[in-house]
């Protein structure tokens, strides 16, 4: 089926409740709906198997406009149909909960009612997701006529967060937002009853950097650096998708060795953090030698990626209209040399961990997550793969090179944490041999092309898939300099719903694993707003910090 | 004199100051070749030294809510417990310092002392992580122990005795290793689930329950709990070398299959998986006591 079709599918589907439809680009459809009609618009969707709810947008059309939007997103292969629900910006305008016909639009609307004002009737948890829980009432950053100035943190009591099975009077293990499981801050609590667990429940947001608003003070190029810096493990995933997204707004055609490029440091970039997880699972297991080889070993890309692009961990190899750096026969040389080793080792890794016993005591039939559940979670990337539900940009609406360079996917029926090792390990050794290909049949072509300072008005929506799943951008335009609204939903958000469903009954020996098992990325979750704490600045300089721990050890 | 030589014996030798530095220096050659085996440098000869230096000077904080009395009292006697033992058993291949028959039972439940006291501990600190860690660590004692023991029955009723000093002069013209087998692993494996090293670190793994039972010591308290696990890692290694690898015989010899069996032990605490508590309890009970069982049943027919 081709986009045209699923396109009218989805417009079949609508019907009854379009108010208005336009086309923004050939493979969008934006169909704007009454309020009242989401519910069962969402309901038609689903039933005529038009995708998945791959992100909600919410948008503030400005004061002028006089209304502000929420965009449900729906995702089929290449085609993304848009509902739009128009919203007043008078008083607190409501819409109506989809989260029971999709348990992960909890979060989303989460997010949308924190961040643009909008009550969201009947959602399960209806407390701050991103936002600090000293956030005053009223104040919407994603609102146009929002100010920092209002967002000064007021006292309140911590509200209770809505608990996921059986919680009542029982011994709760906390794990985070400190805790040597973590590598970075998230809070979960296990209520176990011995070493079963029988509730959890968890928060996020301790990461926060605003970069969602931030991107709306700087300039188009400027944005390309800072959505780098969501991530430290897919920097390259951010800034294609944004990239992309920008140039199919300016139109500007971007040259076939230029996306080459950004398809080969995408691969480098998925080997990369793939080895790192797969060396923290081990850790979580209790498998120091095998954290301590994968980590060796993905050394051997990390310096590959220092030796192209100069850089470590933010490579900036992107810029609006194509890369900075070439591959030259040196570089190629040392690509396949690099290949070569790798190929061997992720062989090596993935017959120990589909055959040690011990190793598989501890991850057969953990987590199993059947393909039905996977669906109905809304996992992505490998954690759906895993399950045998086929959801992968790369295949679904090929982008960039992945047209000329296509990938082979990687699928397990098993869905249990054997299959996520045995899923990831196999799409390793995929992106090995398509590192070799691209390497070998670079296209010719200039490295960059010009490129506006202003970009067209315009909204476009960039999906990209980063190692853990879909990345999802939606970008407008109003013809500035700068963007008027970068909405970004990263995989790991999407994931969290199948960890947290499948946590009870489980061991508080799995957890770790389980919680890892999924790749959790909390810096790319979490990054909405500026948190503004009460002595008013946000920076501490290395002397007043070390003055305010020395005080604070003689206070006690 | 008399009171001289025992105060001697245990402030200095066999127990006391010079167990515990053997006891850092098997700990550190533990932990080198754990990382070596990891492929990383490891640490260098003086650490262990080092860390309890630290350890020692640092602040020791206690936590709301605990039995000052035990809080401060368990360390002390976990480690006195771990330093009486060592009285009974062949340290270095030489002698035990005393003997009395049946000294055997005495000193592997001295050797257990440190094990109840840092579950002890770990329930008497009120945070989750610790009784969780406390827990699991008691579960894990009632595991290991039987079978541990049947393991190092076994020479004792070769030797038909339960006196350490009168089963090491049978086991030197009798190599154990080759005629009890499955002793000589369930000893060894039980040995590292004394220790709690890998794979039996449930109790203390990082990545669930921060340091279990030991998760609020800090300081003094937690350097002694850490040089009575050394402590008893040396016990441990020279009771099994004694038992199972020929005895006492030369000193730098028996040194020499310490050393080797402490290489055995880092090297299945380097490709092992860490086990789930109920993983590890029903490995125990469903081969460990069972195959202990079997060997004493199979020593007592063949008698």
């Amino acid at each position: 089926m081709n986009t045209e079709a699923r396109l009218q599918r989805a417009k079949d589907a609508l019907a009854p409740f379009t108010r208005e439809t336009f086309a923004p680009e050939t493979n969008r459809l934006d169909v704007v709906i009454d309020a009242g009609d989401l519910t069962k618009a969402t309901a038609a969707m689903l039933a005529a198997d038009c995708g998945y709810l791959s992100a909600i947008t919410g948008l503030d059309l400005g004061v002028e406009a006089g209304y502000m939007e929420a965009l449900y997103h729906f995702c089929d292969a290449a085609a993304v149909t848009s509902l739009r629900v128009r919203l007043s910006r008078e008083g607190q305008p409501e819409i109506d909960s989809v989260a029971d016909q999709v348990p992960v639009a909890s979060f989303y609307e989460r997010e949308l009612s924190e961040m643009l004002g909008v009550t969201v009737v009947g959602t399960p948890d209806p407390t701050h997701l991103f936002l600090p829980d000293d956030w005053p009432d009223g104040v919407f950053p994603n609102r146009r006529d929002f100010k920092i100035e209002d967002a000064a943190p007021v006292e309140r009591d911590v509200p209770k967060i809505p608990e996921q099975g059986r919680m009542g009077n029982k011994f709760i293990v906390p794990i985070g937002p400190q805790h040597p499981a973590l590598k970075e801050p998230g809070h979960f609590e296990f209520a176990v009853d011995g070493e079963i667990i029988t509730g959890a429940r968890m928060r996020l947001g301790y990461v926060h950097r605003g970069i969602e608003k931030a991107t709306e003070q700087r300039n188009w190029i400027q944005n390309l650096y800072l959505l780098e810096r969501i991530c430290g493990i897919c920097s390259h995933t951010h800034t294609s998708a944004y990239a992309m997204g920008v140039e199919k707004l300016a139109q500007v055609e971007v040259s076939p060795r230029a996306l080459a490029i950004r398809e080969l440091i995408a691969g480098m970039e998925r080997i990369h953090s793939h080895l790192l997880w797969l060396g923290v699972v081990a850790h979580e297991a209790g498998f120091d030698t095998l954290f301590m080889y994968s980590w060796r070993d993905r050394e051997t890309i990390m310096n590959l990626l220092e030796e192209i692009t100069g850089n470590r961990v933010n490579y900036s190899i992107s810029v609006l209209g194509g890369v900075k750096q070439d591959i030259g026969p040196a570089e190629s040389k040392s690509i396949h040399k690099a290949m070569d080793y790798l190929e061997e080792r992720i062989r090596y890794y993935l017959d120990i961990v589909s055959t040690d016993a011990m190793f598989l005591q501890r991850t057969r039939g953990i987590g199993t997550m059947t393909r039905d559940e996977a669906i109905l979670y809304g996992a992505l990337g490998p954690t759906a793969r895993a399950s045998g539900l086929v959801r992968d940009v790369r295949l679904d609406s090929p982008y960039g090179a992945y047209k000329h360079f296509p990938i082979s996917i990687v699928t397990d029926e098993r869905g249990d944490l054997e299959a996520k090792f045995a899923v990831r390990l196999k799409e390793l050794l995929v992106t090995c041999f398509t590192i070799r290909t691209l390497v070998d049949n670079l296209p010719a072509g200039d490295l960059t092309v010009r490129f506006p300072r202003k970009v067209p008005a315009g909204e476009t929506v960039s999906r990209v898939e980063a190692p853990r799943g879909e990345a999802f951008y939606f970008i407008k335009s109003e013809g500035g300099e700068s963007p008027t609204r970068i909405k970004i939903r990263t995989p790991s958000l999407c994931n969290w719903t199948s960890v947290l469903n499948k946590a009870v009954g489980h061991q508080l020996a799995d957890m770790p694993m389980m919680i890892s098992g999924m790749d959790p990325c909390f810096s790319c979750n979490d990054r909405m707003v500026t948190v503004r704490r009460k002595n008013g600045s946000q920076t501490m300089s290395w002397f007043d910090l070390r003055a305010y721990g020395i005080e604070k050890y003689k206070s006690r | 004199m008399e009171t001289l030589l025992a105060i001697t014996s245990i402030m200095f030798f066999p127990a006391g100051l010079s167990l515990i530095f053997s006891g850092m220096l098997y700990e550190w050659a533990d932990r080198k070749l754990v990382a070596r085996f990891q492929n990383r440098v490891g640490p260098r000869w003086f650490q262990p030294l080092a860390d309890t230096i630290k350890l020692l000077a640092k602040e020791e904080i206690q936590p709301l809510g605990v039995n000052q009395a035990l809080f401060f009292g368990l360390p002390v006697v976990a480690l006195s417990g771990a330093l009486t033992a060592a009285l009974y058993v062949p340290i270095f291949g030489i002698q035990p310092a005393y003997s009395f028959p049946g000294d055997l039972i005495v000193t592997l439940y001295l050797l257990s002392l440190l094990t109840m006291c840092m579950g002890l501990a770990g329930w008497n600190s009120a945070s989750r992580f610790s009784i969780v860690g406390a827990t699991r660590t008691l579960t894990q004692l009632f595991a290991y122990e039987a079978p541990f023991l049947l393991a190092l029955l076994g020479p004792a009723m070769a030797a038909d005795s339960w006196q350490i000093g009168k089963i090491v002069a049978y086991t030197e013209s009798h190599w154990m290793i080759v005629l009890q087998p499955v002793g000589f692993v369930i000893a060894l494996i039980g040995l590292m689930g004394k220790l709690e090293l890998p794979p039996f670190d449930a109790p203390e793994a990082e990545t669930e329950i921060v340091a279990g039972a030991l998760t609020e010591y800090s300081g003094r308290g937690l350097a002694l709990f850490h040089i009575g696990r050394s402590v008893e890692m040396v016990i441990g290694v020279s009771l099994v070398t004694a038992f199972y690898l020929g005895g006492l015989g030369n000193p730098l010899i028996f040194l020499a299959k310490s050393l080797g069996l402490l290489l055995v032990m880092a090297f299945l605490q380097s490709v092992l998986v860490r086990l789930r508590i109920d993983q590890t309890v029903g490995m125990w009970w469903r081969a460990g006591a069972i195959l202990a069982l079997l060997q004493i049943l199979a020593l007592i027919v063949l008698k």
